[in-house]
């Protein structure tokens, strides 16, 4: 497969529906991964994510998949129906996890963590408790930091795996980074009194 | 530039007014700097997370289905006769056990033509795509594993389906024709297609 590694996804797929299988096998190998490790974060269910996985890839054999490179990467479409089929499973009651409500009015306000030092994120635990904190976010707030931080999309193509525009994306990272201090800050004390947690004056 | 405005443009990228107001904020400073540290710390979680990948066998499924949808669909799994008259029946009984009811706007946008095992294929099986047509829909419309009943209408192709997922006793399936299934301990499970006219069109059973 090595001769493929030069080949664009778009190569790649052009190939692959003029029915080579080798082309499909390289782009799959490419891409299978983050596929599975979002619809893994996302679903919580290795059996869902593995369902979803092959199922975005049916997707991708079919001539009318609705790719269009117009819009944005192969990579951001991939990631947009493996969204769109973790999201029908959790409206199935398929996963263990539930879904959240689909506003920003149920979030606690931003609290202030500058004076809280964090979990020391440079250990062992503390990466463990980034972990958990990641895997404790609220589903549109942990879609976005498994996106652009842990698969390390680019806005453009988030925007086009969730559907919305760019600034959204934008505003939703940065929340989503602000919870995870709060939570790594909760966690190295983990009763706060209220007191300990003032209003941020930097808060947007 | 003030905090707001700080924060506002650093989602975006950092320019010289921003690291001005960097300078002479330091609540903004800290923020900053826990910023960085988390960001490079999720890279080390993700670095961690690189080798997960889909199991092996999710590769083969889908090599297989490529080939197919290439060449000759593989006949479907289950060839059995089943007795005409005894369908409507056999429908009825298993509509009247229904765990569960999902609806469906495309039964045939659905599992893998590789067979899967549940759990994992149960619910997602009623998946429908955004875009339109099947990938490995035969040309009876129908799933690989649905069984069209005999007198039964088509489904259309903008007809509205339901899938009830069912418990068979043996002793239906016995009564049904379906002695190989019977033969299993305890109930089958099997989904249902029903057209929007309420009547069953196919069914499936769904392996343990
Ligand atoms: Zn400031």
């Amino acid at each position: 497969m090595a001769q493929h590694a030069a080949e664009t996804d778009d190569e790649l797929l052009m190939r692959l529906r003029s029915g080579d299988e080798e082309a499909f096998v390289a782009l799959y190998r490419r891409r299978q991964g983050a596929i599975y490790r979002f619809a893994m974060h996302m679903s919580g269910s290795p059996a869902a994510a593995e369902d979803v996985t092959q199922d975005v890839f049916l997707v991708l054999m079919r001539e009318e998949c609705g790719y269009d490179p117009e819009r944005g990467t192969l990579s951001g479409y991939l990631f947009g129906i493996a969204r769109k089929l973790v999201l029908r499973g959790l409206e199935r009651g398929r996963s263990d996890v539930a879904l959240e409500p689909d506003n920003d009015e149920s979030l606690p306000p931003e609290l202030a963590v500058e004076d809280d030092p964090l979990v020391d994120l440079t250990r062992r635990e503390g990466i463990e408790a980034l972990r958990r904190a990641v895997q404790a976010l609220p589903r549109r707030y942990r879609e976005v930091v498994v996106l652009c931080d842990l698969e390390e999309l680019d806005y453009a193509d988030a925007a086009l795996a969730l559907g919305c525009p760019i600034g959204t994306v934008r505003s939703r990272l940065h929340r989503a980074r602000a919870l995870l201090l709060e939570k790594l800050s909760q966690e190295r004390r983990p009763r706060p009194g209220m007191g300990a947690l003032k209003p941020l004056r930097c808060v947007i | 530039m003030n905090c707001q405005e700080l924060w506002t443009a650093m989602t975006d990228k950092a320019d010289a007014e921003c690291a001005r107001h960097l300078e002479e904020c330091p609540a903004c400073a800290a923020r900053m700097e826990r910023q960085r540290l988390l960001i490079a710390s999720l890279r080390t979680v993700a670095a961690e997370w690189r080798s997960m990948e889909a199991p092996a066998r999710v590769e083969a499924a889908l090599v297989a289905a490529y080939r197919a949808q290439g060449g000759v669909r593989a006949p479907a799994r289950r060839q059995w006769w089943l007795p005409v008259l005894s369908w409507a029946a056999a429908a009825a009984a298993m509509f009247a056990l229904g765990v569960f009811l999902v609806r469906d706007r495309q039964p045939r946008a659905e599992s893998a033509p590789a067979h899967r095992t549940a759990p994992a294929g149960l619910e997602w099986a009623s998946l429908d795509w955004s875009a339109g047509a099947d990938a490995h829909g035969d040309a009876t419309g129908y799933d690989n594993d649905f069984i069209p009943l005999p007198n039964a209408q088509r489904v259309g192709p903008d007809e509205e389906v339901n899938l009830v997922r069912v418990e068979v006793p043996p002793s239906a399936l016995l009564a049904l024709g379906f002695v190989e299934r019977a033969d299993r301990a305890g109930p089958v499970q099997a989904d249902v297609m029903l057209g929007s006219d309420g009547l069953a069109r196919a069914v499936r059973f769904v392996d343990e």
